[in-house]
């Protein structure tokens, strides 16, 4: 019974700290090969177990696109916060450090 | 019709077919430019509530600036139910306005994106209704949303020509800026319409306001070059072909 508390319970942790890196894309956007490459990278670099990554096509999925309001590709989204074009590692690298200071400051407000 | 006869869509906006041949040319797109508070919206929102309930034209309403309850309520005030005509599915109101909650904040943007976001977007409810009308408004946000204004205007021929491509007329609005005398932010709109519709709201007294409505230009039509009167009365915005505006 223990245990079975013990397992939840480090489920949920590892569900709050996994961040999820959405990236939006489509199959006419000349720039989003490129794109794709330095968010798998950098999420490569950070620690890939950190993360999930969602990819979203818009051309055959554009009702998610128009659920957040992206319309320009390629957008990457992380935590509520959002890049479009081919970003910079370093600037994937601050909206992931931003979400992880932002959920600590979560957590230790509980 | 005749070979070199010009297939038109009427309007919806009583008078104004009367100043342009009978309508607006299929599958072109127009700019409906003015400065605030001229009826930009009303008359692009006009043109989708009539193409769907008196011309059977399904249109497809894609608002980048105000969210579409306001557009909802504001128009009901003229009679004009766009929730039963989204229901019915004979319009659909594309939300794309700063307003929504789940939308990201931007905190970055590098000169490498495109729209085709957006068009998949569009292209999907075109789809969905069949539809033969779309309003872009309004196209002057764009200016706030993004930087690489290069970018924009390249993306918004594109863009522009894929709609048309499927048989839609387009209507794009366009903001232009207190003090302006261009049509609109971007210096390009012109070249983006084969029509452009010019609204004024042009103080005439100390104490009274004139609107009206010019047609600047319509590729392939015998249009008005005067300034004519516009109300916008209870049943939305009328166009009065024989009078001259006051104002000019």
């Amino acid at each position: 019974m223990a245990d079975k508390k013990k397992r939840k319970a480090s489920t949920k942790k590892d569900a709050i700290e996994k961040i999820e890196v959405v990236f939006f894309k489509s199959d006419t956007c000349a720039f989003c090969p490129r794109a794709e490459e330095v968010v798998r990278e950098t999420i490569e670099d950070f620690g890939s177990d950190a993360f999930t990554l969602k990819v979203i096509n818009v051309s055959e999925n554009p009702e998610s696109a128009e659920e957040f309001g992206i319309f320009a590709l390629p957008t990457v989204m992380i935590g509520g916060m959002s890049v479009t074009g081919i970003p910079e590692p370093d600037m994937l690298m601050k909206m992931v450090l931003g979400v992880k200071v932002l959920s600590k400051k979560k957590e230790g407000s509980k | 019709m005749s070979d070199h006869e010009i297939d038109r869509v009427k309007t919806g906006i009583p008078g104004l077919d009367e100043l342009i041949e009978g309508g607006f040319p299929r599958g072109d797109t127009i700019l409906i430019a003015g400065k605030a508070g001229t009826g930009k919206s009303i008359l692009a929102t006009q043109f989708i509530y009539k193409g769907a309930t008196e011309y059977d034209e399904p249109g497809v309403f894609v608002t980048l600036e105000e969210p579409p309850h306001l557009i909802k309520r504001n128009m009901m005030r003229f009679g004009m139910d766009l929730e039963k005509l989204v229901n019915e599915k004979r319009i659909s109101i594309v939300d794309l306005s700063p307003s929504k909650e789940v939308t990201p904040v931007t905190i970055g943007e590098y000169p490498s994106f495109d729209l085709s976001g957006l068009e998949a977007i569009i292209l999907n409810h075109i789809k969905k209704l069949n539809a033969k009308r779309v309003v872009l408004d309004t196209l002057s946000i764009m200016a706030y949303k993004f930087k690489s204004r290069d970018i924009l205007r390249e993306e918004f021929f594109k863009l522009a020509a894929t709609i048309t491509r499927t048989g839609c007329t387009l209507l794009l609005t366009s903001e232009i800026p207190a003090d302006d005398h261009g049509l609109g932010v971007f210096d390009i709109e012109a070249f983006l319409a084969s029509g452009v519709i010019v609204l004024y709201n042009e103080k005439i007294s100390d104490t009274s306001r004139s609107r009206s409505i010019e047609v600047l230009k319509l590729r392939g039509s015998k249009h008005s070059s005067r300034i004519h009167s516009m109300r916008i009365t209870d049943e939305g915005i009328r166009v009065w072909p024989g009078e001259i505006s006051p104002g000019t």
